[in-house]
């Protein structure tokens, strides 16, 4: 055979995704880092259970995530102060061009919940499929498709974008208030 | 709609993927990579 690449040296390749990864879902920088510091202590320990070949940003993800949530479950509410995002307001009204102010996509990202942001992140910007996303969040492949839907539902509310206008108000805890009725 | 969204989530995707792994990172690793060699697991000490 030839030269069998160490998965220890295909781990610094993963990190930039890693710390997207983590931001999406702590959605504070400096929890961010240490979760990915924890999950990257947790896949060097484990690696010899990776299987060469499989898909490494899968499996760290999972990693990362499981992480994640055994913390965020010790924590609890603590960490639900992200960098001030949740605090800041929408603006009023997309832009007249359709194009969304990056600013206000965060914000509306951040508003989203565990569950939404993760598939959304793993389908829409990692580019994994359904089936990878699933066994990623170790879900059925339908959840994280309805996931998904209802990230971008979600998304496209928060950020006035159901070209109705009846979403009117700025007031970003209304809206957060509304929501919550609406999820049923 | 699904495209705004998904340009959008992949523009601030992208920003974070492409800042640079911070020092820490590189430092866990040459640490963890000094931690195996010191400790060669089972075979060393009796």
């Amino acid at each position: 055979m030839s030269e069998i690449t160490d998965p220890r040296d295909e781990l610094i390749e993963h990190l930039p995704a890693m710390r997207a990864f983590a931001l999406s879902l702590t959605r504070n920088g400096a929890t961010a880092d240490d979760l990915v510091q924890d999950a990257l202590v947790k896949a060097w320990d484990n690696l010899d259970k990776f299987e060469p070949g499989t898909n490494m940003r899968a499996w760290l993800f999972t990693i990362l995530r499981n992480t994640y949530y055994s913390l965020h479950r010790k924590r609890k509410r603590e960490v639900e102060d992200p960098d001030g995002v949740l605090a800041s307001h929408l603006s009023e009204k997309p832009h007249h061009d359709g194009r969304l102010a990056l600013e206000d996509f965060k914000t509306a990202f951040a508003e989203l919940t565990d569950e939404q942001r993760e598939a959304l992140i793993l389908v829409g910007a990692e580019g994994f499929s359904y089936e990878e996303a699933a066994a990623t969040c170790g879900c059925a492949v339908g959840t994280i498709k309805s996931r998904v839907n209802r990230a971008r539902a979600r998304l496209a509310e928060l950020m006035h974008l159901d070209d109705t206008d009846d979403l009117e108000m700025t007031d970003a805890t209304t809206l957060a208030g509304l929501s919550g009725a609406s999820t049923a | 709609m699904e495209e705004q969204i998904d340009a959008n989530l992949r523009r601030v995707y992208a920003d974070t993927v492409q800042e640079e792994v911070p020092e820490r990172f590189l430092k866990l690793l040459d640490e963890l990579r000094e931690k195996g060699k010191a400790v060669p697991d089972s075979e060393a000490d009796s």
